[in-house]
């Protein structure tokens, strides 16, 4: 009789396994779902009103069973634009900061780990971005991007056949994406830089190259797991930011077109109109700061579900 | 421990001590005014700057040949000049200038000053974009576009140091209204020339430390989006009678903030007041609150070279199928429907183009080639960009607009946000469809709201022209009788709306905040208030 062989854990088993004892981390994870179902079906719902239909009749109106929410300046149910608006930074936060954290994580390892004259020449690069003033650049960009965006859009309704309200919310959010991505991966790239260069002498690596390992293999098979925890700290402390940034940009004319919303926008029209209508800052701010206190939760959780040096039990 | 607390305690009570007055109790005593400016001035040189904005702060700082009056539009009061004489005819006008006027470094302003700052602001390569304010001078228009090098074929001309002699494109009776324009501003001639050359872009001339005027006031200090402040001119003729020691101008560009601030005691005058504040105050505190009447229109400029807004038709269609009465009521407040492109102004009857008739507005889209299908929709009418500038209260009603265009035409247009630099680009090269807009009157005569749509007025940005039109503007010029001239103008602004080259939104009111503590301030059409008669009361 032979015992059964003892299957090893994965590394991402041994991570999952340590954060699912961690009861805040997992408490984030379920609310973060919990908002993306609810924020993705629940306008399916029949229930759900029409976010961007005018009753000027009745602005400004307070909580009640017809508007759950009570109803914003222009009389429209608020209830529906939150959840609306929540597509809208939800995808921001997700896909603007993938994009950057994506750009970084490659640049930023690839120039700390390689070093020496090629790694002066890229951080001197990131230097030069970092001191471009965000904003004008924004704003260029925008007059730039406004005409191959409107295509993009008339390109999609064309090859795909679907109507053109599903698809222009999306797509006019590209440019947004661009610009973002194209200026969050800067820090990303100088933390991953940074962490690159404090394990590249270390004795496992030493350990894999005199095993002949190529460097892509170390690199991302040895190095970059030790990183990843200072990057999803910076990724979950980035996101609140970028959904910030979306509802700036989109003031300017790049991102988010009313009648469409986004948290960021009901936030601002909200504060806007605090002393008024306390409801209209009170709902969209209350589920934007308790997504984004359940993604500090989760972010903490991984990061030490996720470092390699944390004991094994 | 005692010893910290001792410490403590005075700090606590010069922080309550310090909370008990206000910025505006403070700048009571010290007699400055604090004005909201609502933006950044793009630069204090009168023949360069264009906006509402920019005026409050030249008013201060300098002074025409005529100025204006605290409480009375049509009032004439003398400012820079003793006398202004027509002749006969209303067509040459003679000028002379106070002995005593002098610029805030004790220089004398003399007759060169103006007839300097008018061939300043004509000559073409400057490129003024309010040079039109001038073409009321005989053959300045000639000069401006360029026909002619030779200035002296403009009617100024400088008699001595102490006389200037207008002459007019023809009767204009109601010339000295037109002079209180801060286009008509003299600059300073020595200091424009010590820093640059006449039509140098970009003169340093009128920045801090460098700007000399010739206003009650001077530049005291201007700190970027913070601040800009003026003091009193020791050198100003009428220095003595000036009451208010100073004004501070704040650029404030958010009206929630603003009024946030006004309600802190951190704020005389707000720029504006936004719907919510308007009800809000009308409960609160309806004494601060001000409604007042304000010639200014707003509108949605279409871009008439491009298709389908090349059509009248389907511009009148779209200007007849919004509801100006709901918008005013439900979300302007106190703004009123505009039937005419000019707001009412006393002995002239703007003539009635626009009424609420989604009707006919539907049969004239269906005329233009755009029939509604089963559902009432128009599947062939490309969905239109609705360019706006980013403001709080101009998305408000665009997206009330948007609703009710749907609603009733069946279309579709794409409301875009642009930074009011990006959005002023917009509209010259005309890359726009539908641009939202407003145009506050210059001086009270219906002209300040037509002359802007003949052709290749700097401000016109729709490509509209026509030929009639101009024709009857031209003859308006000529015409020394006010109610013929009225007449003339009336039959001008009824083609001109007829085509509908601009869809009239509403009138504009001037809805704002001022605190009890100012003294002196009256309703005023134009909203040009002289500070320098001003007192504020300490208690």
């Amino acid at each position: 009789m032979s015992a059964p062989v003892e299957k090893g854990l994965s590394p991402w088993q041994d991570a999952w396994h340590r954060l699912s004892r961690n009861k805040a981390a997992m408490l984030g994870l379920w609310f973060l779902v919990a908002i993306v179902l609810v924020c993705f079906i629940g306008p399916l719902m029949p229930f759900v009103k029409s976010p961007t239909v005018i009753n000027l009749d009745n602005p400004g109106a307070d909580p009640c069973a017809e508007h759950w929410f009570g109803t914003d300046q222009l009389g429209r149910d608020l209830f529906a634009r939150v959840l609306y608006g929540g597509q809208v930074s939800l995808l921001v936060g997700i896909v603007a900061t993938g994009v950057a954290v994506l750009i970084g994580l490659i640049y930023g390892s690839v120039s700390g780990y390689l070093g020496g004259k090629l790694d002066d020449l890229m951080m001197r690069i990131v230097d030069i971005l970092f001191a471009l003033p965000f904003l004008v650049l924004v704003i260029l960009f925008s007059l730039v991007v406004d005409k191959p965006a409107s295509e993009f859009t008339e390109w999609v309704i064309k090859t795909t056949g679907w109507s053109r309200d599903k698809v222009a919310p999306i797509t006019t959010l590209m440019p947004l994406f661009i610009a973002i991505g194209s200026i969050g991966w800067l820090t990303i790239a100088r933390i991953v830089r940074a962490q690159v260069m404090t394990f590249k002498h270390q004795e496992f690596v030493e350990a894999a190259r005199s095993l002949g390992l190529g460097h892509g293999r170390i690199l991302f098979r040895h190095i970059l797991p030790n990183v990843i925890g200072p990057v999803i700290v910076y990724t979950t402390l980035a996101v609140p930011g970028i959904m910030l940034l979306e509802s700036v940009l989109s003031f300017l004319g790049l991102g988010v077109r009313p009648p469409n919303s986004s948290w960021g926008i009901l936030i601002k029209e909200g504060a806007d109109r605090m002393e008024t209508n306390t409801w209209l800052l009170l709902f969209p701010a209350l589920f934007f700061s308790s997504t984004l206190l359940a993604l500090n939760f989760l972010g903490d959780g991984l990061r030490d579900a996720l470092d390699p040096r944390s004991s094994k039990d | 421990m005692t010893r910290r607390a001792l410490f403590l305690l005075p700090a606590l009570l010069c922080l309550a001590g310090c909370q008990r007055e206000t910025q505006v109790e403070k700048a009571n005593r010290e007699g400055i005014l604090i004005f909201g400016n609502s933006n950044e001035p793009k630069g204090l040189d009168p023949q360069v700057v264009t906006g509402v904005l920019e005026s409050n702060i030249l008013r201060a700082l300098f002074e025409g040949l005529v100025s204006d009056h605290p409480s009375d539009d049509a009032a004439i009061v003398p400012g820079g000049a003793q006398t202004l004489e027509p002749d006969a005819t209303a067509t040459v006008w003679t000028a002379r200038l106070r002995p005593n006027a002098k610029w805030s470094d004790g220089t004398p302003v003399t007759a060169r000053d103006y007839a300097f700052s008018y061939e300043r602001i004509l000559t073409p390569e400057f490129g003024a974009k309010y040079a039109e304010m001038l073409y009321f001078l005989k053959g300045a228009d000639r000069f401006n576009k360029g026909e002619t090098k030779d200035f002296s074929t403009v009617g100024v001309e400088v008699i001595d140091d102490l006389t200037l002699r207008l002459t007019l494109r023809g009767p204009t009776p109601y010339f000295p209204q037109v002079l209180k324009h801060y286009t008509w501003n003299p600059v300073p001639r020595h200091v424009v020339l010590k820093h640059g050359t006449m039509t140098q872009k970009g003169n340093p001339w009128s920045k801090l430390g460098k700007i000399v005027s010739n206003g009650p006031y001077q530049l005291k200090s201007w700190r970027r989006n913070d601040h800009l402040e003026v003091e009193r001119n020791p050198h100003y003729w009428g220095a003595a009678d000036v009451t208010l020691n100073g004004v501070r101008f704040l650029p404030i560009t958010n009206s929630y903030t603003e009024a946030r601030m006004f309600r802190d005691g951190q704020l005389h005058t707000t720029y504006t007041a936004p719907p919510e504040i308007v009800d809000l105050m009308l409960k609160e505190n309806p004494k601060v609150l001000r409604q007042e009447p304000y010639v200014g229109t707003l509108f949605i400029r279409c871009n008439t070279t491009r298709k389908p807004l090349d059509d009248a038709r389907v511009r009148r269609a779209l200007s007849l199928s919004f509801n100006q009465q709901e918008i005013c009521d439900k979300i302007l407040r106190g703004y009123k429907p505009a039937y005419g492109m000019t707001p009412p102004m006393a002995g002239y009857d703007t003539p009635h183009a626009v009424t609420f008739n989604p009707e006919e507005a539907r049969r004239l889209m269906t005329e233009a080639g755009f029939p509604a299908d089963a559902k009432g929709k128009r599947p062939d009418f490309p969905r239109l960009k609705y360019l706006l500038a980013s403001r709080e209260t101009a998305a408000t009603t665009a997206q009330a607009i948007q609703a009710m265009w749907r609603k009733e035409l069946g279309i579709e247009v794409e409301i875009e946000n642009k930074e009011w630099t990006a959005y002023l680009a917009a509209m010259q090269e005309l890359d726009y469809d539908l641009a939202g807009s407003g145009w506050i009157g210059d001086f009270l005569d219906p002209l300040t709201f037509l002359e802007m749509w003949s052709d290749g007025n700097g401000n016109n940005l729709t490509g509209w022209s026509n030929p009639k039109f101009e024709e009857l503007l031209k003859q308006s010029h000529q015409e020394a009788d006010p109610a013929k001239r009225y007449a003339i103008l009336r039959e001008a602004e009824t083609i001109m709306t007829a085509e509908a080259p601009v869809l009239l939104t509403a009138w504009y009111a001037r809805n704002y905040l001022l605190d009890p503590s100012v003294e002196g301030w009256y309703p005023l059409l134009l909203d040009n208030h002289p500070f320098d008669s001003i007192r504020l009361r300490t208690k």
